[in-house]
C-alpha cells in the first residue's frame, strides 16, 4: 500500500460523496473521492492532516508528455528501482511527496524503457485513493 | 478403514438430540469434526474411546471389532490403543515433566519413548519441572508428549488449543503436525478454529444437532458460503505466497477464503494466523447478480 501524508486543503460535498483534495506537498495535490461526508466522517475538514492511501496496482506509469487522460493524481518522480518478473514489474519511483510503488506488467515496463533514474510520472484514479484518518 | 455406525439419544442445547453418525476413517487421515456446541462432537470421540455407550452402534477398525451392539461386543477403553487429549490437561501436578511421561508408559513398555518424545516434543529443559510451573502451551505439549508414549495409533484431540493464546496455539498446531506424520496416527480432531483446520486436517466433517451434514476437504466445507454484508471485513491471513514482484495472501473472512495481491513492506510484519483487516474501497467491488 502507497502511504503519502498531507493535509486537507479542499473538501466538495455533494449527496453522500466527497471530493477530497490533499496536499501531500507544495503543489503536489492528491484528489480522493470517498463515500463519505464531513457529517458521516469528522474528519473531512479543511487543515486536518490525513494520509491518503492506495494500491500499487493501482498506479498507473507515465513517461514524457501525458495530456489528454483523465486522470488528475500526478505526481512526478524519478525513477529509484525496477524488479522485473515473468509477467509484473514493480517499479519505485522516488517523488518530492515520497516514495510511490507501481506494479505493471513486466511488457510495459519494456516498452516504456523504465530503468534507474527514468524520469516517470504515477497516475492514480481519484476513486482508488483511501483517506486515513492519522 | 476405520468405520463408525453409532445411535444414541443424547440432551442437546434445544432440547433431546438424537446422536446418528455413520463416519469412516482412513488409517493415517487426520479427520476435524466441525460443527456448533451440542452438535455430538464430544460424544462421538466419547463413544468411539469407549467412555460412553451409544444405544446401537458399530464400529470396526481394519478387521478388529471395538463395538457391535447387536452382539453385546463392548471392547473396553485401554484395550483400543486410543490417545485423547482435552482441553483440560490434568497432569499429575507432583510429579516432575519427566516423571508424567514415564508414569504413562505400559507395564512392558520400552521406556526409550519417553526420551524420544522428549526430544520430539522438545521438553529438554523443562523436563524436571513440575506442571504447575509451566505455561498453558506448555502443559498441552507435556499432556499430548504422556498420550503418545502409550503409543496409540488413534489420536483423538477435544478442542486441545483453545484455552491457547494465538501464538502458542498455531505453535502447538506444528507439533500435533509433526507427531501425527512421525507416528503414522490416525488423528481425529474437534475444532472451531478454521484456520487451525486448513492447517491440519485432510477432511473435515460438519455436525449438526447429531447428524453429518457435510464432509469434504476444508477448502471445499468452508468456501461458498452465505455473502456478508459490509465491505470491510476482519479475518485471519491463511497462507503467503510469493508470486514475481507480488504476494499472494490468502485471507480467511468469516467463512470465505478470500485472496489479496500486497507488497512484500506490507507482509513483512505478517505471518499466518494474523488477524487482519481486508478493505477496499466501495468503488471497486462489482455486484452480480445470483440467479
Amino acid at each position: 500500500m502507497n502511504s503519502l501524508e498531507g493535509t486537507i486543503v479542499d473538501v466538495e460535498v455533494s449527496g453522500n460523496l466527497s471530493l477530497v483534495c490533499v496536499e501531500v506537498h507544495p503543489k503536489t495535490i492528491i484528489k480522493a473521492i470517498v463515500v463519505e461526508t464531513p457529517e458521516s466522517a469528522s474528519y473531512l475538514t479543511k487543515g486536518e492532516p490525513i494520509k491518503t492511501l492506495f494500491k500499487e496496482t493501482e498506479v498507473v506509469i507515465g513517461v514524457g508528455e501525458v495530456s489528454n487522460i483523465s486522470m488528475q493524481n500526478r505526481i512526478a518522480g524519478t525513477v529509484k528501482e525496477v524488479h522485473k518478473g515473468t509477467l509484473l514489474g514493480k517499479v519505485v519511483l522516488d517523488t518530492p511527496s515520497g516514495t510511490i510503488t507501481s506494479v505493471i506488467s513486466s511488457n510495459a515496463v519494456e516498452k516504456l524503457e523504465l530503468e534507474e533514474n527514468t524520469t516517470a510520472v504515477a497516475l492514480i484514479k481519484l476513486n482508488e485513493v483511501m483517506l486515513a484518518k492519522i | 478403514m476405520m468405520t463408525i455406525q453409532i445411535q444414541k439419544q443424547l440432551d442437546g442445547p434445544e432440547g433431546p438430540m438424537r446422536l446418528d453418525v455413520n463416519i469412516q476413517v482412513a488409517p493415517g487421515e487426520f479427520v476435524t469434526l466441525y460443527g456448533s456446541s451440542g452438535a455430538g462432537k464430544t460424544s462421538t470421540l466419547k463413544i468411539l474411546s469407549g467412555l460412553m455407550q451409544p444405544e446401537a452402534g458399530k464400529i470396526t477398525v481394519g478387521d478388529k471389532v471395538w463395538l457391535d451392539t447387536s452382539k453385546h461386543i463392548h471392547v473396553k477403553p485401554q484395550e483400543r490403543n486410543i490417545g485423547y487429549v482435552f482441553q483440560d490437561y490434568a497432569l499429575f501436578p507432583n510429579m516432575s515433566v519427566k516423571q508424567n511421561l514415564e508414569f504413562a508408559l505400559p507395564r512392558q513398555g520400552d521406556p526409550s519413548i519417553v526420551k524420544e518424545l522428549i526430544q520430539v516434543m522438545e521438553l529438554n529443559n523443562i523436563q524436571q519441572k513440575k506442571p504447575t510451573t509451566l505455561s498453558g502451551g506448555q502443559q498441552q505439549r507435556v499432556a499430548l508428549a504422556r498420550t503418545l508414549v502409550q503409543q496409540p495409533k488413534l489420536l483423538l484431540l477435544d478442542e486441545p488449543l483453545s484455552a491457547l493464546d494465538l501464538k502458542t496455539r498455531l505453535r502447538l498446531q506444528d507439533y500435533l503436525q509433526k507427531v501425527h506424520r512421525k507416528y503414522l496416527l490416525t488423528t481425529i480432531l474437534i475444532s472451531h478454529d478454521i484456520g487451525e483446520i486448513h492447517k491440519l486436517s485432510d477432511r473435515v466433517i460438519v455436525l449438526e444437532e447429531g447428524r453429518v451434514i457435510r464432509q469434504g476437504t476444508p477448502s471445499q466445507v468452508f468456501v461458498n458460503q452465505d455473502l456478508s454484508g459490509k465491505f470491510k471485513f476482519q479475518g485471519a491471513v491463511l497462507q503467503i505466497e510469493k508470486n514475481e514482484v507480488v504476494y499472494i495472501v490468502t485471507v480467511l473472512v468469516q467463512n470465505q477464503m478470500v485472496k489479496v495481491i500486497a507488497q512484500e513492506s506490507e507482509i513483512e510484519n505478517l505471518k499466518v494466523g494474523d488477524a487482519v483487516i481486508v478493505a477496499s474501497k466501495a468503488f471497486n467491488p462489482i455486484l452480480y447478480k445470483i440467479e
